[in-house]
């Protein structure tokens, strides 16, 4: 109370980090000598684990808490599988822990964090001891260990998703979108007792970063619940009333979130912090930065009819007083019959100027698909305007035609997108298990209340709509408000359906780029990266996650078509996450001109998220790959036909040269575009693969990777997607260490497959070995220190591979069992990703990139 | 031998989810041929099973079909099915076709009267037991409805006019010695998958804590219960005998399945008869303490009662209940919260609504909420994870047990055990675990099914074993690698728990079976089902062999389980979704198989070669 409510008038005007002090490990230590309530004897070394920083970073404020587990599977049901040593283990854990809870006391409290764990009546681990940080990029969690087996579980072997520059225990300030607090409880004799009760009291309030005088009263826990469907809750020791406020831990934490999570202006963002050089290396996706980016497209397509304007080449929008009038990206295309002043005259009726901008061109008569905002609500009245625009983009279709697809009218708001995405995180983060199971008792009939099914059924009935359109060569129009929201999720829709490049890793990177970043989705204002203070309203109605809803549709057309996509879900997943990375700029930003500001004004350091190696290490980088695609040979060929067309220009700029001498003479190109129709005439993109996907709510399911990963009540270890994954990224890197062992002549290093195949045994040393080892452990086994009795195996399942009976545990190539159904994701257990995985990532991954490979050269009898 | 086994690759390739009844009849190559010709008798375009014979014929009926509208075509009723052609059409679409078992018929009602007028408003409808009604309108004129609702009635239930079940016919008319050695000697002979004796001493039985007993031989002692038993080493005959009456209809605890490992086992029973004044019986709590005592691991035993704990304590005013924590030792007792047969039936008449004819896209999660079943799959499902929990982490035996411990408790056996034993995830396993728990230990399949009778509200009827197969099913959607089968094999189970074609579902009790001879005069639908195994096997499954993880724990959430639309809406067109990835499975399959005999062609040519090197040079170093 003291210390916190003292500075806080000042901190509200200026908001520096300067101002807040992290504790001193001194004055913890302090504390916890003289206070009658026993901390963990662990306490005075919490100065130790500290979290890791990046340069720029620093420590706001970081107290002593406990982090609670999500909710768990019943019972300590996970926690142990069926091999020998590990049910051994926690047969042990469950006596030992047996006591110590359920006896509300304070002392009770002490003999659970003895070291620093407390558990639940079913084993399983409840919460975690150890320091919280608030940095001005993240909430870090550092778990202070009762040994050092803690230490070493994040070892190379762990196969699990790791962030450079992320713990698994923290989440950047931008992810975080509500904070609750919980106060302290009349008779709650512990923290952890009165965030238990927390569920279900009322006494749960939600921080309003506005008004920070409503911290009153003790914090005793805090529940955090991030865009990205984590739900953290943390615990605060009570301290005795006697000392000062500032040991009020909960109180320290939550006002320094609420000051610094919810940034008033964008410049106040980590991003302008992490001052560390950029070294590109990026290839293969187009930034739509420049306007030769444009100009390629429009000759992948076929589309003559068009042409590229660059806003820094138009001298009307060198004019200050002018420019100021238009909200236009830097590069768009526009009619080519279209004199661009017409143009940006006619773009002045529209909302934020946009008028019509071609995205794609489809087929042999390259019917385009055309973004257009709807008319100011001043100029409503008079659609002579919006006519006329048409009338334009008309003229640019071969057989004249035009479908205009109104989405105001079909799709839901943002604010409708808004509301369904919180109703359905509601489902996918419950505070209690109790509270679990009263969701899951009405779970569908909740679900279906959200609405989000509803709407990317919707999404995905447009888009189909659109891409059916395009078929049958009829120029589609998409009209929305302002044109940068649902506009965006369509577009981006149609063309994955129609288009096998965008359904390469490179080409829905650069698809993003070319309708969201450079067609300017307002990803600030929508990912809720500013936080909007004058009310509450203000701010609801701006944020919205429509690249989320676009993300999900791409995940449902994965799951209809898993053979059509170089990415796989854990790749979307990781893009959701990516969105709240400050570090990297391609989704921080409303516009290309609030960008270029931001590298002006604020020296931030531009980085694009695609470059995934900035983030992620080799193996992570492997599940981006989706193991059953397909890279048929005519798309092969085309793709290969459009990078040769990229890099040289290709055979098409000879063909054109002569074919397209008609137009040339009468339109005269204006020297700040490029005609396209100088370099190409024909389409290349491929007209047989295109996509139908069924739209209907039934044929939909939802993401559980990406909503469900953080509730490990869900997961169903050792089943689900990445099970069937692996088992083809098996198959995978069996045939190319076969097809490895053909090429060179030598039989050395085949796969375990193969000898089971052949029905033979490994010859190898290493199984010898490991068969040695067996041997030597087997002997003898306590558990609770009563010998184990051992049968030898009854001749397991009549006539069946020993693989098949109950005894077979250790042995066995390999075990590619435990793994979570979340994978890469989902908490990861001791010892269920091994290394032999990593072989066969990497075997499996050799063959999925290498574009000629022997699964497309030979045929497949 | 029928249309099944000839059109096999056809249906491998296809969609899992199809019928396996009408297999021949989805071809519409075959439809055109046979469409113009289906006057003559004996050149109708199904093929006739063997013994199966016509019994009634009509060319002017029209099928109301619910998607495509009123067909004009022929109906054929034989002795085992009804089957209708639409007429051919003239604008090349295939004709409409209807082929359904008599057995799956539950009843049979005529509509309209002389007097009613509008188009298709006189005529037959048809409620079947598989999730669909269908609708057959007559012309008034000729009397061709009285002879079809007679024909149909007498053939769907000839148990209530004093006939035989269509597999008796069908068996006898394909009793050829050859096909029978065939069967035998090629491994594929349904009735002898399943051997009591040797799938105890699979599990480890008899041992120095279980013995096996033939007290039961002639169902003298429990009527409902398998001739063979396993029960623990310390309880004599005589003491069985005595505990058997303590509990209700005699099922006493007997061995369903046991952890070779670690010695921890699961039982069965039926409920014991405590009763209102709250009776003990001192030989059925040694008894217990035996069970407990054979499991070395825990000096604690668990009984499950499948009950909520509200009906467990109205049955003692039947005179039963459950037993008390403070009369049995060091017992605890749970409650899992399934509800009864009634319950059951009701859910899946919801179902039923909700699937059938139509469904409604945006108003589908509410109605199938509505019916609860996902909610009783969950309970189910949640129960056997918590029975695989406390046998495989705690290592403590347990005691299943509902009312009767015919239903309930042969669903949580059953499942618990395919959830711990990967034998029972293969074809073979999952063929005996159905045999010894569902068929052996006296769920009455003719009761709940209502085999060839016309009792069609009885309230015994009850799709428990459906239930049972939704939740395996359930399993493998969570663990796509852990099963040998697929979703057709599970498909096929259920068509024919309805068909009557084969004995495997007939009769209530394995003395009844006994009793009817059935082994001899019917034949298996394991014989069926093993004799073209491609069709129902998964291409995923050989992953699992790989030393993956042996107990499975499926998550009972209802976030976890789904509508299994395969089944229960695969009637309508618009609702069957194509599977992918099948296809690509079995191409890398076959790629990676190719390539390994090559290599190993390879490999063998160049040890020749080097084994002959070293020869050469053996000779020609006479030192060595």
């Amino acid at each position: 109370m003291a210390t916190g409510s003292n500075d806080m008038p000042d901190h509200r005007k200026r908001n520096t980090f300067t101002s807040y002090v992290a504790p001193m490990a001194g004055d913890v230590r302090a504390t916890a000598d003289t206070n009658e309530w026993c901390l963990p004897s662990d306490l005075r070394d919490v100065h130790l684990a500290t979290p890791r920083m990046l340069s720029g970073e620093q420590i706001v404020a970081s107290a002593p808490a406990y982090m609670y587990s999500p909710i768990a599977p019943m019972e300590g049901s996970g926690n142990s599988n069926s091999s020998n040593s590990s049910s051994s283990t926690s047969n042990s854990i469950n006596t030992s822990i047996g006591n110590g809870n359920g006896n509300g006391n304070n002392s009770s409290s002490s003999s659970g964090g003895a070291n620093g764990q407390r558990y639940s009546r079913g084993g399983h681990k409840e919460a975690t001891f150890g320091l919280l940080s608030v940095t001005n990029f993240k909430l870090a969690f550092v778990p202070l260990h009762g040994g050092q087996s803690a230490q070493s579980a994040p070892l190379a072997s762990d196969l699990y998703q790791g962030n450079n520059f992320l713990g698994r225990n923290e989440v950047t300030l931008n992810n975080i979108d509500q904070i609750y607090t919980i106060a302290e409880q009349g008779r709650a004799a512990s923290a952890l007792q009165a965030a238990r009760m927390a569920g279900t009291s009322s006494r749960r309030k939600k921080l309003e970063p506005a008004k920070q005088h409503n911290l009153n009263g003790r914090i005793v826990a805090l529940h955090i619940i991030c865009k990205n469907f984590r739900l953290l809750k943390f615990a605060f020791q009570q301290q005795d009333s006697k000392l000062s406020g500032a040991s009020d831990y909960g109180k320290l934490i939550a006002s320094a979130l609420a000051r610094f999570a919810y940034p008033m202006r964008h410049d106040l963002s980590f991003a302008y912090s992490y001052q560390e050089p950029y070294y590109s290396t990026l290839v293969g996706v187009s930034m739509y930065a420049s306007k030769n980016d444009w100009a390629r497209e429009l000759i992948r397509c076929g589309a003559t009819e068009w042409q590229v304007v660059s806003a820094s080449s138009v001298p009307l929008l060198q004019n200050r007083l002018h420019a100021s009038k238009y909200t236009l990206p830097p590069h768009f295309v526009i009619p080519k019959c279209c004199e661009v002043d017409r143009f940006l005259q006619l773009s002045l009726a529209f909302c934020d100027s946009r008028a019509a901008f071609w995205v794609y061109s489809y087929g042999s008569s390259a019917a385009s698909l055309v973004r257009l905002a709807e008319l100011q609500p001043s100029s409503q009245q008079d659609t002579k305007l919006e006519n006329i625009m048409l009338e334009l983009v008309r003229k640019c279709d071969e057989r004249k035609q035009l479908k205009l697809i109104q989405l105001t009218d079909q799709l839901p708001s943002t604010q409708d997108v808004q509301r369904a995405y919180h109703k359905l995180r509601r489902l996918c983060t419950p505070e209690t298990p109790e509270k679990f199971m009263l969701q899951d008792d009405k779970y569908l009939a909740l679900l279906e209340k959200t609405n989000w099914l509803l709407y990317v059924s919707l999404c995905l009935r447009q888009a189909s709509e659109a891409a059916a359109t395009l078929r049958a060569s009829v120029t589609c129009v998409l009209q929305e408000s302002n044109g940068r929201d649902l506009c965006c999720v369509i577009s981006s829709l149609t063309q994955l359906l129609l288009d096998p490049h965008f359904r390469t890793i490179d080409g829905f990177q650069s698809l993003v780029q070319k309708e969201w970043v450079a067609l300017e989705h307002p990803f600030q204002r929508r990912l809720g990266h500013v936080y909007v203070s004058n009310s509450e309203q203000a701010a609801d109605s701006e944020q919205s996650p429509i690249f989320l809803l676009y993300l999900d549709c791409v995940w449902q057309l994965l799951q209809q078509f898993p053979d059509e996509f170089e990415f796989s879900q854990t790749y979307l997943t990781t893009l959701w996450d990516a969105c709240f990375m400050p570090i990297f700029d391609t989704f921080q930003f409303d516009s290309q001109a609030q960008r270029a500001r931001a590298v002006s004004e604020g020296r931030l350091v531009l980085r694009p998220v695609w470059d995934w190696g900035e983030q992620f290490s080799e193996k992570d980088k492997m599940f981006f790959t989706n193991p059953l695609y397909q890279r048929q040979r005519g798309d092969l060929a085309a793709s290969q036909n459009y990078r040769r067309s990229l890099a040289v220009g290709g055979q098409h700029k000879l063909l054109s040269t002569t074919g397209a001498g008609g137009p040339l003479a009468t339109s005269s190109p204006s020297r700040y575009t490029i005609n396209p129709q100088l370099f190409a005439t024909q389409s290349t993109v491929p007209q047989d693969r295109y996509l139908q996907p069924s739209h209907r709510i039934l044929d939909l399911s939802v993401w559980d990777q990406c909503y469900y990963r953080w509730l490990p009540v869900l997961d169903i270890r050792g089943g689900g997607q990445p099970q069937v994954d692996l088992f083809y990224r098996l198959m995978l890197s069996n045939i190319a260490k076969a097809q490895r062992c053909i090429d060179l002549q030598s039989f050395e290093d085949l796969p375990d497959a193969f000898y089971e195949a052949m029905g033979e045994q490994r010859p190898s040393q290493q199984s010898l070995r490991d068969q040695d080892q067996r041997q030597q452990e087997e002997p003898v086994e306590y558990v609770d220190g009563v010998e184990r009795r051992r049968k030898t195996d009854p001749s397991a399942g009549g006539g069946a591979s020993t693989a098949n009976g109950l005894n077979v545990v250790n042995g066995g190539p390999m075990q590619l069992s435990t793994l979570s159904s979340f994978f890469p994701f989902g908490s990861p257990i001791a010892g269920d990703a091994p290394h032999e995985l990593y072989d066969i990532l990497s075997g499996s991954t050799e063959l999925l990139l290498d574009t000629s490979s022997i699964l497309d050269k030979s045929s497949i009898v | 031998m029928d249309a099944t086994s000839s059109s096999a690759d056809k249906l491998a390739s296809k969609t899992a989810s199809s019928n396996s009844l009408d297999s021949s009849s989805k071809s519409s190559s075959l439809g055109s041929k046979h469409g113009a010709e289906n006057g003559q008798q004996r050149d109708t375009p199904f093929v006739y099973l063997d013994g199966e014979e016509d019994q009634d014929q009509k060319n002017d009926v029209t099928y109301v079909c619910p998607y495509r509208g009123p067909v004009f075509g022929a109906l054929t009723i034989t002795n085992y099915r009804l089957y209708f052609r639409s007429l051919p059409l003239r604008d090349q679409e295939p004709p409409v076709v209807v082929d359904v078992p008599l057995g799956v018929i539950a009843r049979v009602e005529k509509i309209g009267g002389a007097t009613s007028r509008g188009e298709n408003s006189y005529g037959i409808e048809i409620f079947c037991k598989d999730m669909r009604n269908l609708r057959f309108a007559h012309k008034q004129q000729n009397h061709s409805r009285r002879t079809v609702f007679e024909k149909l009635q007498a053939n769907a239930f000839p148990l209530s006019y004093s006939g035989k079940l269509f597999a008796f016919a069908h068996a006898a008319a394909a009793a050829q010695p050859s096909t029978a050695n065939a069967a035998v000697s090629a491994g594929w002979d349904g009735w002898a998958v399943y051997e009591p004796l040797a799938e105890l001493r699979r599990l480890g039985v008899p041992n120095d804590m279980w013995r096996v007993t033939k007290i039961n031989e002639f169902y003298g002692i429990c009527d409902s219960y398998p001739a063979v038993w396993a029960v623990p080493k310390a309880a004599s005959d005589d003491f069985l005998r005595r505990v058997a009456q303590f509990r209700s209809r005699c099922r006493l605890p007997v061995l369903s399945w046991m952890n070779p490992r670690t010695q921890a086992t699961i039982t069965r029973c039926s409920q014991p008869l405590v009763g209102v004044s709250g009776k003990r019986n001192a030989d059925d709590e040694t008894y217990l303490s035996y069970i407990m005592e054979a499991n070395a691991q825990s000096d604690k035993l668990t009984i499950m009662d499948a009950r909520p704990s509200a009906n467990a304590i109205a049955n003692k005013a039947k005179g039963g209940g459950y037993e008390s924590e403070d009369a049995y030792k060091n017992v605890e007792i749970n409650f899992l919260d399934i509800h009864n047969i009634h319950v059951m039936r009701e859910s899946l008449r919801k179902v039923k609504e909700a699937c059938y004819p139509t469904t409604d896209d945006s108003k589908w999660q509410t109605a199938i909420d509505s019916t609860l079943w996902l909610k009783h799959i969950r309970c189910v499902l949640a129960g056997a994870v918590r029975i695989v929990d406390k046998v495989e982490t705690m290592s403590t035996s347990v005691v299943v047990h509902c009312s009767d411990g015919w239903d309930r408790t042969a669903q949580l056996t059953a499942l618990s055990m395919l959830l711990l034993d990967p034998h029972y995830r293969t074809v073979r396993g999952f063929e005996v675990l159905i045999e010894k728990e569902w068929l052996s230990f006296g769920h009455k399949f003719q009761q709940r099914i209502g085999h060839g009778d016309n009792k069609h509200s009885d309230a015994d009827r009850s799709p428990v074993f459906l239930q049972f197969i939704d939740s395996v099913w359930q399993v493998s959607q969570q663990f796509t690698n852990a099963f040998e089968f697929n979703e057709h094999f599970l498909i096929t189970i259920v068509d024919h728990l309805y068909s009557c074609r084969f004995g495997t579902f007939l009769c209530n009790t394995e003395a009844e079976r006994v009793a009817e001879d059935l082994k001899h005069k019917t034949i298996s639908l394991w014989t069926h089902i093993n004799s073209s195994l491609d069709q129902y096997l998964n291409p995923l499954f050989p992953s699992f062999t790989h030393g993956a993880e042996l107990v499975l724990r499926p998550i009972a959430s209802v976030r976890a389980v789904r509508l299994w639309r395969g089944l229960y809406c695969r009637w309508n067109p618009g609702l069957c979704t194509p599977q992918h990835g099948c296809q690509r499975t079995r191409e890398l399959l076959s790629k990676q198989d190719l390539l390994f005999k090559h290599v190993n062609e390879l490999r063998l040519k160049l040890n020749n070669r080097s084994n002959n090197m070293q020869t050469t040079t053996r000779l020609a170093s006479p030192m060595h």
